[in-house]
């Protein structure tokens, strides 16, 4: 049977993935010269800013550590507040760096290739903004190591392996040191073309270092490919273990609101929910200012909006079951939960913010303009961040508040010390972001070599698809 | 003293095929280096499948094993804690910290596996980088070359290289 080529209209045409005719050396040009410019005036100011958001962070750090968690609103009946949603939070936003870099190379989606170090950096530097904060909340972090990690004291005394929360530290640190063993095997060659292009001796000896003496070896090469696919095939079902533990640390009590079955899958959707809008919040002004609008197309930001409206869905999905699941247990405490407490109790206003940022703002993504119109999805990303914030608010807080006994029922008010960490958190993980933008390619150089190369030699469907495969 | 024959291509499929003759002509020591991988350059080296997966898999059991172990050696002889009566070994409860130690010795193992052993880096010094022409392997150009420890077989070598195609051939001596 002859095969009849159907001509594609043009509004069906993808946007390509590197614009105009690139090759090996003007790539490296323009992708590596963020790095050697001096830094911009506005790059430093954003960055004294964010120093000064560090500072914030680390006075606050200070004085929960030295006057205890009392500085803190948390009590009871709200024994986990700010503390525990923050972590969730950053936890969630780090989780789209591992989708884009593993999963999406797993099912050789090209358009990740532009922006898997960029996701992935943001992994790093949230699940450090995550880490801190269980770690300030035991209340003597000095103390934590003890029941936190199997460590053989003279005590004799030994974790307890059978409580979520400490499957969580197992997941979050297993993750931890993941994400940044993947991201730095990705960095070798980068690095190692940096100390190529460097001009001074410094840089020359600096990115050296941290190259490690890579010199593009065929013979190394050889177990790189493999070595990196490994890692993304673990990576893969990591992500996916880590929110789900995260999940169980709610699911696995009697609290309503928290003790359902189909938190781990919307956990796990919403974590790449609110990571995809962060890295759509971060590269929409870096791509303009790092001038890497060549390879960060028109495509990637509407992938990426597609992918914020799939799992959007999701968790909206979600949220349905959860008060179908409450009205047919026929439970009155958990309907109180899901029908009083939430639309209709004091923190209802965190309730609605949540409901208008998480299902009502994504649906706009099913048109095609606003994929491509840069401001509704940068205003977009910024709402889905709010929002599955306040969802884990609601579930924090909402459920705690008001659970069994109305004589154990009290309101919530965070403190100025919880404002602190929370501001002083989004501005380290700003600073450190700033500090990758200035001294490592933000694309992944020798990836985005090897996809123009493929994309030029089989126009696009060349059997060997992404990167380093 | 160790000799490299170093040689240049700017075209990744010419790189790829001058590597394959100068194999199939018997050139020992034969390297190439690129920016990024280049597709059948395993093939033309006649590369061993990599070792990588073994080391991977053999790292993720032991870890989830020794994760497993831990767990059972802790909660049910070392300190048991005893909570509602459950019993101290519990099978299902140690399945997360199981998965998840075997990932991480898993990753570890191929990490630095592949950094130590298969790569040999980190290291501060190598011959190729005695020649500043070389700089362009990590950037933008596809470099072949053979190491040699004998003074007299170079030009041979310079020789068949040119006659694979290869531009800008010269040796490098190792200084250390």
């Amino acid at each position: 049977m002859a095969e009849t080529a159907i001509a594609l209209p043009p509004q069906l045409i993808p946007p390509p993935l590197i614009e105009g005719r690139q090759d090996d050396g003007t790539l490296n040009k323009s992708l590596n010269a963020y790095v050697w410019q001096p830094p911009q005036r506005g790059w430093l100011a954003l960055f004294l800013i964010g120093l000064a958001g560090t500072g914030v962070l680390f006075s606050a750090i200070a004085i929960t550590v030295a006057r205890g968690i009392g500085m803190w609103g948390n009590n009871i009946p709200v024994g986990w507040a700010f503390g525990i949603i923050n972590f969730v939070w950053w936890i969630g936003i780090g989780h789209a760096g591992t989708l884009i870099s593993a999963i999406l190379l797993l099912f050789q989606q090209k358009w990740r290739t532009s922006i898997n170090r960029f996701a992935e950096a943001m992994t790093l530097f949230a699940v450090m903004q995550a880490g801190l904060f269980p770690i300030l909340h035991t209340g003597r972090p000095w103390f934590a190591i003890y029941w936190l990690f199997p460590y053989p004291s003279t005590n004799s005394i030994w974790p307890q392996f059978k409580s979520p929360l400490m499957w969580d530290v197992f997941a979050v640190s297993t993750y931890f040191i993941t994400s940044l063993l993947f991201w730095y095997l990705g960095l070798i060659p980068d690095l190692a073309s940096l100390r190529d292009s460097s001009s001074s001796k410094r840089a020359r000896i600096a990115y050296g270092i941290f190259a490690l003496g890579w010199r593009g070896s065929a013979r190394h090469w050889h177990h790189y490919k493999i070595a990196y696919l490994l890692l993304a095939g673990l990576a893969t079902p990591l992500v996916l273990s880590v929110h789900t533990i995260v999940s169980w640390d709610f699911a696995l009590s009697i609290l309503p609101g928290w003790h359902t079955t189909i938190f781990p899958p919307y956990f796990v959707a919403g974590a790449v929910f609110s990571g995809f809008a962060m890295v759509m919040t971060l590269m929409i002004p870096a791509r303009r200012y790092m001038k890497l609008k060549h390879v960060i197309t028109a495509r990637h930001l509407e992938s990426m909006a597609k992918v914020m409206l799939l799992t959007g869905l999701i968790v909206f999905y979600g949220y349905l079951m959860e008060h179908f699941a409450a009205w047919y247990s026929g439970n009155v405490y958990e309907e109180h939960v899901f029908f009083s407490t939430r639309p209709r109790g004091p923190y209802a206003w965190a309730y609605f913010t949540q409901m208008f940022c998480n299902v009502v703002v994504p649906q706009m993504f099913w048109t095609r303009w606003a994929r491509r119109n840069v401001w509704t999805l940068w205003i977009g990303s910024v709402l889905v961040n709010v929002g599955m914030w306040f969802e884990r608010f609601n579930i924090v807080v909402t459920s705690l508040h008001q659970d069994f006994i109305p004589s154990n029922w009290a309101m919530y008010y965070p403190t100025w010390v919880d404002f602190s960490l929370l501001f002083g958190t989004i501005c380290f993980f700003g600073t450190l972001f700033l500090v990758f933008l200035k001294f490592i390619p933000a694309v992944a150089t020798s990836e985005v070599k090897e996809l123009n190369h493929e994309l030029h030699q089989g126009g696009g469907l060349s059997e060997v698809e992404g990167a380093h495969r | 003293m160790r000799r490299f024959v170093l040689g240049q291509f700017t075209e990744a499929a010419a790189c790829v095929e001058a590597v394959r003759k100068l194999r199939e002509q018997g050139v020992p020591g034969l390297d190439a280096h690129s920016p990024r991988p280049m597709h059948g350059i395993d093939d033309a080296l006649a590369l061993p499948r990599s070792k990588v997966p073994i080391v991977a898999l053999t790292g993720g059991v032991l870890g989830a094993l020794g994760g497993y172990s831990l767990q059972w050696y802790l909660n049910s002889k070392a300190y048991p804690i005893n909570v509602g009566s459950r019993p101290p070994h519990g099978f299902w409860t140690n399945i997360p910290i199981t998965f998840e130690s075997g990932v991480l010795i898993a990753v570890l193992s191929i990490f630095f596996g592949s950094i130590f052993v298969f790569f040999g880096l980190p290291r501060t010094y190598h011959p190729l980088f005695e020649s500043e022409r070389f700089r362009t392997a990590c950037l933008d150009a596809y470099w072949i070359s053979a190491e040699t420890g004998d003074e007299n077989a170079v030009p041979e070598l310079e020789k068949k290289f040119r006659e694979a195609g290869a531009h800008k051939v010269h040796t490098v001596v190792e200084r250390i």
